[in-house]
């Protein structure tokens, strides 16, 4: 045994006595140390994050938002967090109130972001004003205008901006006012308010009147650090027409979320009501309790 | 979104909102009696500055209010805040059809009107309480005097919340304390040691 494992080259020997594993534990060791030890480098997690490479990943956090556990978390009946709510509003102004709805959703850190326009069954905003940039004469223009655009128009309308004049809530353009609106440079004024129109957030549209009377009454919203946050009702709505629009909205988000790419995975987590002025109530999906009051003192001023 | 136990402390608060002066229901149409007639609305009229008396109604708006409002949710109840630091600011309670017996010995012989307040509609009886150069305490008193409006006591895990509620105000007010003066040891030692080295420096030049 030992005469043709001396003649043998190390390497071999170690092939064939691996066949023979008790015997000649010792002797073998040398040659597969080094493969043991980097296939246990590889399997044993603790030994991870020491190396460089693992260190820059820790850098980097999490990929996805962190949510924590809510099971700690108080939660409320629809009814129950209006009626704290509407005490905390009391003697504000009736129509600077509002209540907001804030939907945490578990998402990735990285890839798209839910974004979109939502027409609620009961209309938050009194009154939207849209301003549309196009050809004036045009048929966009009066289309517009009959929609109830408030300020129609190309020159006099970036005149009026310049001037410091915003006095809309919404700006559209048309594509053949491209050219115009971007030789006006209004980016600077436009874009910290939100209103430069742009392709992507579906501002420079070919049918103007319909995008106005799809924007009169509907609320844009967005996803930011994994949280939507929108205003969702006067706070002289009565609880069930609280419920249609926090409903409709819900629906919509989850439609949104599903109509993304097919690898992104988002769903919602925690859904927060809140008001102007008061704090934030964690709804746990319920309309009313037994303790609650009747929907219609939850109602008006 | 904010940290959800941030968010868990500052919920706390709504405990405020449920107990303390003005945790109270005004009587409803059901619970009311030949003397106290149901409380339909309340209207709070008082000017933008505190001088000339209009500190105590501003308080009752803040911290009154909210408790009224929690625990009779079907009242209306709206605030005015005027520019007219000379008008006194007044308390107008509007009562279903009739006023209560003790409201007009609250009121007091001088009358007076809140042109801000809600005109009454269907039979509603007001009482204008003069509310100059009071605390929201007294306020209060008179409010419930004239309504008969019912305590509502704190419950026995309110009571707790709020013992529990303290005694974290109490320790935070120690534990600031303490790292204050930590702060300030380590200041102070680093301040000697700077000093230090600048006598170090100086016999050096010398």
């Amino acid at each position: 045994m030992s005469s043709y494992g001396t003649v043998l080259p190390t390497v071999a020997r170690g092939i064939l006595s691996s066949c023979r594993p008790a015997l000649r534990e010792k002797s073998i060791a040398p040659a597969f140390s080094t493969f043991q030890q980097v296939r246990g480098a590889k399997s044993n997690p603790q030994a991870r994050g020491k190396g460089k490479k693992d260190s820059k990943s820790d850098r980097k956090g999490p990929r996805e938002f962190r949510q924590k556990n809510l099971k700690d978390m108080e939660q409320h009946a629809l009814c129950d967090a209006m009626r704290y709510l509407r005490a905390v509003e009391v003697g504000r102004e009736p129509t600077a109130s509002k209540y907001e709805v804030h939907i945490r959703l578990r998402t990735r850190r990285d890839g798209p972001v839910i974004r979109n326009m939502i027409r609620f069954p009961h209309a938050v905003q009194t009154e939207s004003r849209i301003c549309v940039i196009c050809p004036p004469g045009s048929k966009q223009a009066k289309d517009a205008l009959a929609a109830g655009a408030v300020l129609v128009g190309e020159d006099e309308v970036f005149e009026a901006v310049k001037a410091g004049k915003i006095e809309f809530d919404r700006c559209l353009a048309h594509p053949d006012s491209l050219p115009a609106l971007n030789k006006a440079a209004l980016g600077r004024i436009l874009g910290p308010r939100g209103l430069m129109p742009s392709v992507k957030t579906g501002t420079v549209v070919d049918d103007v009147a319909a995008r106005v009377e799809m924007l009169r009454g509907g609320t844009v919203y967005r996803e930011r650090d994994a949280v939507i946050r929108l205003p969702i009702g006067q706070l002289g709505f009565s609880p069930e027409q609280l419920r249609d629009n926090l409903r409709t909205t819900i629906d919509q988000i989850k439609k949104d979320a599903s109509g993304l790419n097919d690898r992104v995975n988002k769903e919602i987590y925690e859904v927060v009501l809140s008001s102007t002025h008061g704090p934030g109530f964690s709804l746990n999906g319920e309309f009313k309790t037994d303790n609650s009051p009747e929907t219609s003192a939850l109602t008006g001023v | 979104m904010v940290n959800l136990f941030k968010r868990m402390r500052k919920l706390k608060t709504i405990l405020d909102i449920r107990t303390g002066t003005g945790a109270a229901i005004f009587p409803s149409p059901t619970s009311a009696t030949k003397e106290f007639p149901p409380v339909t609305r309340l209207h709070l009229t008082y000017a933008q500055k505190i001088y000339n008396g209009h500190q105590g109604a501003r308080h009752f708006w803040r911290n009154c209010l909210p408790r009224l409002k929690y625990h009779n949710p079907g009242v209306r109840m709206t605030v005015q805040q005027t520019d007219d630091q000379n008008a006194p600011p007044a308390l107008t309670i509007y009562f279903a059809e009739r006023l209560s017996s003790t409201a007009s010995a609250i009121v007091g012989a001088k009358k007076i009107t809140d042109k801000h307040a809600p005109a009454p509609e269907g039979g509603e009886k007001t009482a204008v309480v003069d509310l100059k150069d009071l605390s929201y305490k007294e306020i209060w008193s008179r409010v419930q005097a004239s309504t008969g409006a019912e305590e509502v006591p704190a419950s026995a895990e309110d009571e707790a919340e709020r013992k529990r509620l303290d005694a974290i105000t109490a320790k935070a007010g120690k534990d600031r304390e303490r790292i204050q003066a930590m702060r300030q040891a380590k200041k102070d030692q680093e301040r000697m040691l700077a000093e230090a080295r600048g006598e170090v420096e100086k016999l050096k030049a010398l």
